[in-house]
């Protein structure tokens, strides 16, 4: 009874199934190239991560040994260890300029400026990340850079140095590029949860006679908290894989001093063909990002969603 | 309208003040890419004439191989990914069937996996498959990754089309394709354009991909092309010229963004995005 119940239902799925082929059809292309480019790679990479592999032929199984020699490995610590920094910097950073920049546009009286600011602060979005990169590793350059060519004027030339050479502050001039970072997706993000804040509950809020500081912490702040989770998230993850910046502002150096854990993925792969092991330092930092994201979620207090 | 001004004074000097800061590189690069090198150290911070508008012409001459590169890779990704996104999305958001949940889901994790992990899989995938130095390199990863976020943005907006529509559509006899192309598509026209300039947004502006599966200099994208262009000038202390090319490599995502800011804005600040 029950088997001929559970027979049929059987049929019922693959009839449905069959009836519906059309949509299987019409989501195929999306699939064949996920499964292509997107989930194989990914699965390659967690995979050949338990191998010594150079990418062709040779290729051994060594179970964890990669990610035992992870932790022999001195670079290792010291590329974290900047990406710690770099990511904690990036946070305090997105968290202050660009919330600062949103709300003072958003208390602009006069809404024609609050777009034009709006408008100004998205400009510099549209180009490229490489040309502001190349402008800044000019800002930086030893003898005709911008920076050291202002301290000169300024009778500071004591002070110029080839920044992006210095073994101790490489690191903080990478991390200043952008300064002073108010014209990204960050603003545009705060500035929508800002705008989504219903407009009674500040006039409430204004007729109460609150300051600006309390309506800022006490309303605003909670208000935007599902923006501030966003870009908590998305300034985690862009720091953890990101190494663009460090490749082409200093490539890691002076020495390691600027290693950080994606650019050295990218020389075990590319440069020294350890793809074993490049494909380790992957799998490691995908479990961080996987892990921070999950903790953000969970842990940081959620928005609060106003009801009228 | 003074009360008006005297509350937004103080905020006026401090944006304005962000303002100059922000735009300062930006404004020293544009004059002094019509400098000569001596313009450029005996006047580096001021204007200075004649401008060198040979500056540019110099620069066009190598980089506009690379802008042609990108921009046929960058259109024909973002033409690739409304295709197929737009036609997953309306299936996903209109049509019940089996498997239904599941599969989205498979697509919605992939926005978790990094970019980090499969460089080096992919990299040797395309290297087997003999894409190296192809448009196709570029185009066909760029569709396959951009699709993921743009049907998740498609989904939810088709869902909240009002299902009267297609309930009146197929009551006429529409098909599956008829109603995707003469309700779902025109409605959905202000989102896609979003979706179209998030994608060519940030296909434009990648740069490890193209570095490791492009080898060859003429196939070079502008991200690729603008390094070694920069280090070349900068070794010949060429300095105008350099930022010229700076400044050309600019213009075209600048132009774009002029004529779609409406829906570049909206696609950034919709309610959308958050957690």
């Amino acid at each position: 009874m029950n088997s001929m119940k559970g027979n049929n239902k059987e049929k019922g799925i693959f009839r449905e199934i069959l009836n519906r082929r059309e949509c299987y059809l019409l989501i195929l292309p999306t699939f064949l190239l996920l499964l292509t480019f997107n989930y194989y790679p990914a699965f390659s990479a967690i995979y050949h991560s338990f191998f010594e592999w150079d990418g062709a032929n040779f290729i051994r199984f060594i179970g964890f040994g990669n990610f035992i020699n992870l932790f022999k490995d001195p670079t290792i610590p010291l590329s974290f260890l900047n990406t710690l920094r770099l990511t904690i910097a990036s946070l305090l950073i997105n968290l202050t300029f660009p919330l600062l920049a949103a709300s003072l546009i958003f208390h602009l009286k006069n809404l024609r400026y609050a777009y034009f600011y709006r408008v100004l602060f998205v400009i510099p979005m549209v180009v490229p990340a490489m040309v502001i990169f190349m402008i800044w590793r000019f800002i930086y350059s030893p003898t005709t850079g911008l920076l050291n060519q202002l301290l000169r004027t300024i009778g500071l030339g004591h002070l110029a140095r080839p920044w992006l050479g210095d073994f101790d502050l490489a690191l903080y001039a990478v991390i200043f590029v952008g300064f002073p970072w108010v014209a990204g997706t960050s603003t545009l993000i705060y500035l929508a949860g800002f705008q989504n804040i219903p407009i009674e509950l500040l006039d409430a809020v204004a007729i109460d006679g609150a300051s600006t500081w309390t309506r800022f912490w006490r309303i605003e702040l909670p208000l935007i908290m599902g923006q501030i989770k966003l870009i908590v998230i998305l300034t985690l993850i862009g720091s953890i894989q990101g190494f663009v910046n460090i490749m082409v502002m200093t490539n890691g150096g002076p020495g390691e001093a600027t290693m950080v854990p994606g650019l050295y993925l990218y020389r075990n792969a590319m440069y020294y063909n350890k793809m074993g092991y490049a494909c380790a330092i992957g799998t490691f930092l995908f479990l961080i990002i996987i892990t921070l994201t999950y903790l953000n979620l969970r842990y940081l207090k959620s928005g609060v969603e106003y009801q009228a | 309208m003074n009360k008006e001004l005297k509350h937004d004074f103080p905020i006026h000097i401090f944006l304005i003040i962000l303002g100059i800061l922000t735009f300062y590189p930006f404004v020293f690069t544009i004059i002094t890419s019509f400098k000569d090198n001596f313009q450029f150290i005996h006047n580096f911070w001021g204007i200075t004439w004649p401008l060198h508008l040979s500056n540019y012409t110099d620069a066009w001459s190598r980089i506009s191989r690379y802008i042609l590169n990108s921009a046929i890779v960058t259109t024909s990704s973002a033409f690739g990914v409304l295709a197929i996104a737009s036609i997953s999305a309306f299936v996903f958001a209109r049509f019940n069937f089996p498997g239904r949940e599941f599969l989205f889901l498979c697509i919605l994790s992939l926005l978790m996996i990094p970019g980090i992990l499969t460089l080096v899989p992919a990299f040797l995938l395309v290297k087997r498959l003999g894409l190296l130095n192809t448009y196709w390199v570029l185009i066909l990863p760029y569709i396959s990754g951009g699709q993921v976020f743009a049907i998740f943005i498609l989904r939810s907006f088709i869902a909240s089309l009002p299902e009267e529509l297609f309930e009146a559509a197929r009551v006429d006899g529409a098909t599956t394709f008829q109603s995707f192309f003469s309700i779902a598509v025109p409605l959905s026209k202000p989102i896609l354009v979003t979706v179209a300039i998030m994608n060519v947004l940030s296909t434009w502006n990648d740069y490890v991909w193209p570095l490791v599966t492009i080898p060859d200099g003429r196939m070079w994208t502008i991200t690729v092309g603008i390094v070694s262009f920069s280090s070349q000038y900068g070794g010949l202390e060429m300095w105008g010229p350099m930022f010229a090319g700076y400044v050309i490599a600019s213009i075209p995502l600048i132009v774009l963004f002029f004529f779609t800011m409406r829906y570049f804005i909206a696609g950034l600040t919709s309610g959308a995005l958050k957690v």
